[in-house]
């Protein structure tokens, strides 16, 4: 091996530039008692919650409706839910918390905290400061099986907060929807309330993982609020989680067709799944990365 | 309190990890899911060595007087220490058994003991030279013994070698005759790995080929699982050895062993990031590691090796015991498995050993095939309790350059050995059954061992038989980065990267194995459940 190549291994290896990190196997033992980490409870007061919807609404929605063309459907479905609940989507790029927090209805809004990875956005303080205050977020610990985190969402849900959470537990890295992890079936079950399916589209196409600026073009992404679900007697935390992902189909499925035809291909099990054929990864990324056409009438350009 | 030994698993955190191959190291980025075997850190040594060495001698354990009561005027005393093959590598200057050789000569000296001779147990080892026996045993014995009282056993001497018994499967005891006729042997040891001491030293060390053939053959290796776990029953040579005390114990030969553990200090001050974890090293540590690699890499053969063959441990001592010789190496054994020992859970498909510069047969010389294979697949791969780290049928996977080099001076048997029995055979019940007695007879071997500073004609043997064992067990072994044509002549396969490597090893154990890297050295004993 080249002095290069060793060099450029050696710098990869021992994160030269970043944070040095304790492979995981090697982390002293810690007590199961939840490290709170960076205090976010500031982000849910009174003036948090006013800055945040002045954030969310002044800034954020704006400057997001500048660069993608959004589309929200299906707050309707909203009408008669009572709050709280779990609001949980599909996970295919940063934009999505953002695409649920500013869209929320008002009463939803002010009192929805997102579940944020521990690891990636609680690491420095700027960061850490700008989700909380933002996204009134609180840590998920992704590597312990977010057993701390959920003590958290706990206790927000009973104080009437309302939590959004991707159950996969990363952005896709092909567009696909993953495995869901069993953590907010958990939650849902032990605490009896309601999940609000959403299905995210196109923002994998508009900024996927690796990038940190929508593509050019206002590329389209629709956001699709679904009805909720609520635990059934006797469900195991498998089979919830199951039926959330079911649920979340269903919405991509209305928004290729329409709801009727939805309906009908949930009546004879059609349902595409977004999991993906199970081919090579290159035509999964293809297959998730097709562009999503835009409805309506063509404008003159195009 | 050090940090206990414990199994790594790598993960995407986890940095390139250390591998020693011979004169030299390289990073190896794992894949992911191998299990590291880490060490525990080194423990703190001693305070106040000489208080510690004074408390060993007038405080024996087991059935045992103090040493003063066991020296008088008009006695023959012989003094016995282990040979240069202890500690790897040698330590800093004072070694142990100078500062332990002092105390006894003193004790002596007030006694009014005037025959006193101090023997280095070489057995079929190569002699020491006088300046590496100066070194280990300080300018004030030196000066004082060699050469008359001072030497190294010379085992086919056959007027001072004599037969003290057998035992009562038929081994036969020898035994250095002015050792066997002493009023005492005060033994002095330093227990590197598990395997040294206890009846070991005096039933080994003192003795010639006429006794060591009992057990130094194929099928008490091949029955010695592993000879790192001398409890009786696990280690057949261990057994045989114990066997052989007894003799000596009942014939009435009297020894005051005395044994000392080191801790896992290795490497010195300037190649401190060896003794360290790879993520805890700082930016300096890989910097130098960096610096210390590419120099290396650099440096002509004969730089290189001089650089390495200079490194000097700077071990601290953990324990010193004396007393009979039994309950001596009992407390032995629990200090340096205090040091050594790393639980483990489950065998591997595949396990991966980096073969350092230095074993046993090398110090100041060069480590030959031969060597490479006994350090391998006998001193490393037997480095566990219970059960090896690999499964019967899996793979052992070995970094080394394996060059096609030997020492003419200290390894002239291997040279024939390698040059003639292993081109026509590498099975060792075979090589045993007819080429030993003629390389273990062979006068001109004889002389060299006697008059030069050659290892024993038959030595080459015993180190093929140390890794029949590993080799047994193994359903492969490939050796990442060794020369082809050695390799070849050991009988095993070779692949330029961990990657072929394991590519190779897939005809052998399936495309998902479980891959477990021992990490070594320092030295540690990997308990396996």
């Amino acid at each position: 091996m080249g002095a290069r190549s060793e060099l450029r291994e050696m710098a990869r290896g021992f994160r030269w530039g970043r944070r040095p990190m304790v492979p995981r196997s090697a982390e002293p033992y810690a007590e199961e008692a939840f490290d709170e980490g960076f205090p976010t409870d500031w982000a849910r007061t009174e003036v948090g919650i006013a800055a945040r919807q002045t954030i969310l609404n002044g800034v954020m929605h704006p400057l997001v409706r500048s660069q993608v063309s959004m589309r929200v459907y299906g707050l309707d479905n909203l009408a008669d839910v009572r709050g709280p609940v779990l609001f949980y989507s599909n996970h295919s790029s940063h934009l999505d918390a953002t695409l649920i927090m500013s869209t929320l209805p008002d009463r939803f809004q002010r009192k929805t905290a997102v579940g944020a990875a521990r690891d990636y956005f609680f690491d420095v303080w700027w960061r850490q400061a700008f989700t909380a205050l933002v996204y009134g977020a609180f840590p998920i610990d992704r590597a312990k099986g977010g057993r701390g985190s959920i003590d958290k969402a706990r206790e927000l849900v009973r104080a009437g907060w309302s939590i959004v959470v991707f159950p996969e537990g990363t952005r896709s890295m092909d567009g696909h929807m993953q495995r869901f992890r069993h953590g907010s079936s958990r939650l849902a079950l032990e605490l009896n309330i309601g999940l609000v399916p959403i299905a995210i589209v196109g923002a994998f196409q508009a900024m996927p993982k690796g990038k940190w600026w929508p593509r050019e073009g206002r590329p389209v992404v629709t956001v699709r609020y679904g009805r909720p679900l609520y635990p059934d007697q006797g469900e195991t935390h498998q089979q919830l989680s199951l039926r959330m992902q079911h649920a979340v189909s269903l919405l991509f499925d209305e928004d290729r067709t329409t709801w009727w035809a939805s309906l009908q291909h949930a009546e004879r099990d059609e349902t595409p799944s977004l999991l993906g054929s199970p081919g090579p990864a290159w035509r999964r990324a293809w297959e998730g990365s097709r562009p999503v056409p835009r409805r309506g009438r063509p404008r003159a350009w195009e | 309190m050090p940090r206990p030994g414990f199994v790594l698993e790598v993960d995407e955190r986890t940095p390139p990890l250390i591998v020693h191959e011979g004169e030299g190291y390289r990073m190896q980025k794992f894949p992911l899911g191998t299990r590291v075997i880490y060490p525990p850190d080194a423990l703190p040594g001693l305070r106040d060595l000489g208080a510690q060495i004074r408390h060993a001698l007038l405080h024996p354990v087991g059935d045992s007087k103090p040493l003063p009561e066991l020296l008088f005027a008009g006695m023959k005393l012989t003094i016995a220490v282990d040979d240069i093959s202890l500690p790897l590598p040698p330590m800093v200057t004072p070694d142990i058994r100078q500062r332990i050789l002092e105390h006894v000569i003193e004790l002596a000296a007030r006694a009014g003991v005037e025959d006193l001779e101090i023997v280095v147990a070489t057995a079929l080892h190569r002699r020491m030279t006088a300046e590496e026996i100066r070194r280990m045993v300080g300018e004030r014995v030196y000066r004082s013994f060699w050469p008359k009282a001072l030497y190294n056993l010379d085992a086919e001497d056959t007027a001072n070698m004599t037969i003290v018994g057998q035992t009562d499967q038929g081994e036969t005891v020898q035994m250095h005759t002015r050792s066997a006729t002493s009023d005492l042997i005060v033994y002095v040891n330093i227990n590197l790995v598990a395997m040294d001491g206890g009846w070991k030293s005096t039933a080994i060390g003192l003795a010639g080929y006429e006794s060591l053939k009992h057990h130094h053959n194929v099928n008490t290796m091949l029955h010695s699982k592993s000879y790192m776990d001398p409890r009786p029953g696990h280690s057949a040579i261990n057994d045989s050895t114990t066997r052989m005390g007894h003799v000596l114990r009942d014939k009435g030969v009297k020894i005051f062993q005395i044994e000392s553990t080191l801790n896992s200090e290795t490497f010195p001050s300037q190649l401190s990031f060896l003794n360290k974890r790879e993520w805890e090293w700082s930016a300096k540590d890989q910097a130098v590691m960096m610096a210390a690699k590419k120099g290396n890499d650099l440096a002509p053969p004969r730089v290189r090796r001089e650089f390495f063959r200079r490194i000097e441990a700077p071990y601290k001592v953990t324990g010193i015991n004396a007393g009979e010789v039994e309950e001596v190496h009992r407390r032995t054994l629990e200090n340096l498995h205090r040091q050594q020992l790393v639980e483990v859970r489950g065998q591997a498909d595949i396990a991966i050993f980096g073969i350092p510069y230095v074993g046993p047969y090398n110090v100041n010389s060069i480590l030959n095939p031969i060597l490479v294979h006994c350090l391998g697949l006998g001193y490393l791969f037997n480095m566990y309790r219970n059960q090896p780290i690999v499964r019967e049928g899996g793979v052992s996977i070995l970094y080394h350059p394996v060059p096609w080099e030997f020492h003419t001076i200290h390894h002239p048997s291997y040279i024939d050995f390698f040059e003639e029995v292993l081109a026509d055979t590498t099975d060792p019940k075979e090589i045993e059954a007819r080429y030993e007695e003629r390389y273990a007879r062979d006068p001109w071997y004889v002389h060299l061992y006697r008059t030069s500073h050659a290892y024993h004609g038959v030595h080459p043997f015993y180190m093929w038989y140390w890794g029949a064992h590993g080799r047994d067990h193994s359903g492969d072994v490939i050796f990442v980065g060794g020369e082809p044509k050695s390799v070849a002549r050991l009988g095993y396969r070779r692949a330029d990267s961990l990657r072929d490597a394991l590519e190779m090893a897939k005809d052998t154990v399936g495309s998902s194995p479980k891959i477990t890297y021992f990490h070594a050295p320092p030295i540690m004993i990997a308990d396996v459940r």
